[in-house]
């Protein structure tokens, strides 16, 4: 105890490394939050990855069916980590004052939202990296053409998704409604983005709209790279302006108590 | 000088006036109750101490600083306990008061902590498994954890049964005497009464009586052996039937306590009418 109060320290490095393995318990120990984003992924690729069709040459080897379904099932990853379970644990956090809580600490309640991305884009690489090496040891999956692009349109997609995930925790009054809100953005953007099928069969202006959503411009984004082909500056330029208003709208709007 | 120093704090929620000229001073080593019903204003005074809210008019100092404006340096010297149901189901005991403690650039050991607060064999239980008094005194350690000296403590024994109660306020008199300040939010009149050097009792937005226990029994009832239940009743009643539709809760305030101490036991208690609780 000091006698006078003089220059505060803030939380330092150790405050934050503190505050995210907490998050990272709590994540972890929420064994139904888990099941979604790694699980589905899998089941999916494990499902579609494993028809006969032939590789094709243009996609580096794959088949058709790999070279669509491993992309999907990586943004699948990505939202559902982003748009579902991260709106969902911080508006639980409101809703149990544990955010007003911290506002009484050094701590600002604004780390527990950086604690809960990083934790939540550490999930999402975890099974990222499960759904790539399965898809790599069973379905003979080949390496990606254009790493650079891959690793530009991880990037994007995920600050994009997180991005909405903020937002929807920022609008949510309940954890009821966040997991709401977050489950039919995501159900919408899924749909519209090509992930219950080829965006081809939606109608055109359904689709038009889908390929510049999150899940439909990080899909093609990623395909694009992993054969070869050229991204397209417009899906990137989406991705990107999706994250800025997102961001910033959540950042305006939320609501700590 | 004053640690806390609260000087005719206004503060409104559109047309409802929370606090409505508030004044009083906390010294140091002091126990003061904050006491009143539901909606009295104490939380919003309390709030504006914690520097949660502006007050709409008046200045608050906590050990000379201003709480919304040094807001670093007063969350550096001040343990603040809220109400229930703030911790995560999934943390255990142990985790949290390490975590809060990293918080803070000084503060206590979270292990010597827990067993000062009988948290021993608590440390590895998630806080949904720990009883009310255990989430209690969880909520006590991360009020302390920081070594403030300044605690706020609001609604303490809520919800907790009586040996717990009485378990809390020892440990409270130990804080206290380790030299922290601390202000006590409560509405049970044997708390305040047992714990508190002065009362400030809270009425619709203001201080109706601030005083020791003794000296509002005295100053309602000539020293008559009576309770502070009675005195906080005269204190407040004055024009109760102008909003007797508010006061619901207050009968089952008296209620819960209906085996409250009187007064002459509490001053037995700390040891003849100048108790040697108070400095």
């Amino acid at each position: 105890m000091t006698d006078t109060v003089t220059s505060p320290r803030g939380p330092g490095l150790r405050a934050w490394r503190a505050l995210i393995a907490h998050e990272g318990r709590m994540v972890r120990r929420d064994t139904a939050g888990l099941v979604i984003p790694l699980g589905l992924p899998m089941l999916l690729l494990v499902m579609n990855g494993s028809g006969d069709s032939p590789p094709v040459p243009g996609l580096s080897g794959m088949s058709q069916q790999l070279a669509y379904v491993l992309p999907m099932v990586i943004v699948l990853t990505i939202a559902t980590v982003g748009v579902i379970n991260m709106p969902s644990f911080l508006a639980t956090y409101r809703r149990y004052k544990i955010l007003r809580r911290l506002a009484v600490t050094p701590a600002r309640p604004s780390m527990v939202l950086v604690a809960q991305a990083v934790v939540g884009i550490a999930q999402a690489a975890a099974g990222i990296t499960l759904v790539v090496v399965v898809a790599a040891l069973l379905f003979g999956l080949s390496a990606p053409a254009d790493p650079m692009g891959i690793a530009l349109a991880l990037v994007l997609t995920t600050t994009a998704m997180f991005a909405l995930g903020m937002l929807v925790a920022a609008v949510s009054p309940t954890p009821n409604s966040a997991l709401a809100i977050g489950l039919v953005s995501f159900f919408v953007l899924m749909a519209l983005g090509g992930g219950f099928g080829p965006r081809g069969n939606l109608p055109d202006g359904v689709a038009a709209v889908g390929e510049y959503l999150p899940f439909g411009a990080g899909l093609d984004t990623l395909m694009a790279a992993w054969i070869g082909q050229p991204l397209d500056v417009a899906q990137l330029g989406a991705l990107a302006g999706v994250t800025v208003v997102a961001a910033a709208v959540s950042a305006r709007v939320f609501r700590w108590t | 000088m004053a640690v806390i120093e609260v000087r005719d704090i206004h503060k409104r929620y559109g047309e409802t006036i929370a606090v409505d000229g508030v004044d009083f001073d906390v010294e140091a080593g002091e126990i003061f109750g904050v006491l009143g019903r539901n909606g009295a204003g104490k939380t919003t005074t309390v709030e504006i101490v914690e520097g949660l809210r502006t007050p709409d008019a008046g200045m608050v100092r906590v050990l000379g600083l201003d709480p919304v404006r040094d807001r670093k340096a007063l969350r550096t010297v001040l343990g603040v306990q809220l109400q229930e149901g703030m911790l995560p189901d999934k943390a255990t005991a142990g985790e949290l008061v390490r975590l809060y403690r990293s918080f803070y650039a000084d503060g206590a050991d979270p292990e010597r902590l827990l067993g000062q607060l009988g948290l021993d064999d608590k440390r590895d239980t998630f806080v949904d498994e720990l009883s009310g008094g255990q989430l209690q005194r969880l909520s006590i350690a991360l009020a302390l954890v920081g070594r403030p000296r300044v605690a706020v403590l609001d609604e303490l024994t809520s919800g907790l049964d009586p040996r717990a109660r009485r378990d809390t306020w020892q440990l409270i008199e130990q804080v206290r005497a380790a030299g922290v300040t601390i202000l006590l939010v409560t509405h049970f009149m044997d708390e305040a009464q047992r714990l508190c050097d002065r009362i400030a009792v809270f009425d619709r937005g203001r201080i109706a009586a601030l005083d020791t226990p003794e000296g509002l029994v005295r100053r309602t009832h000539g020293g008559g052996g009576t309770s502070l239940d009675e005195a906080f009743l005269a204190v407040t009643d004055a024009d109760a039937d102008a909003h007797a539709d508010t006061d619901t809760d207050v009968d089952a305030d008296v209620d819960v306590n209906a085996d409250v101490t009187v007064l002459d036991d509490v001053l037995r208690d700390a040891g003849g009418p100048d108790g040697e609780v108070r400095r």
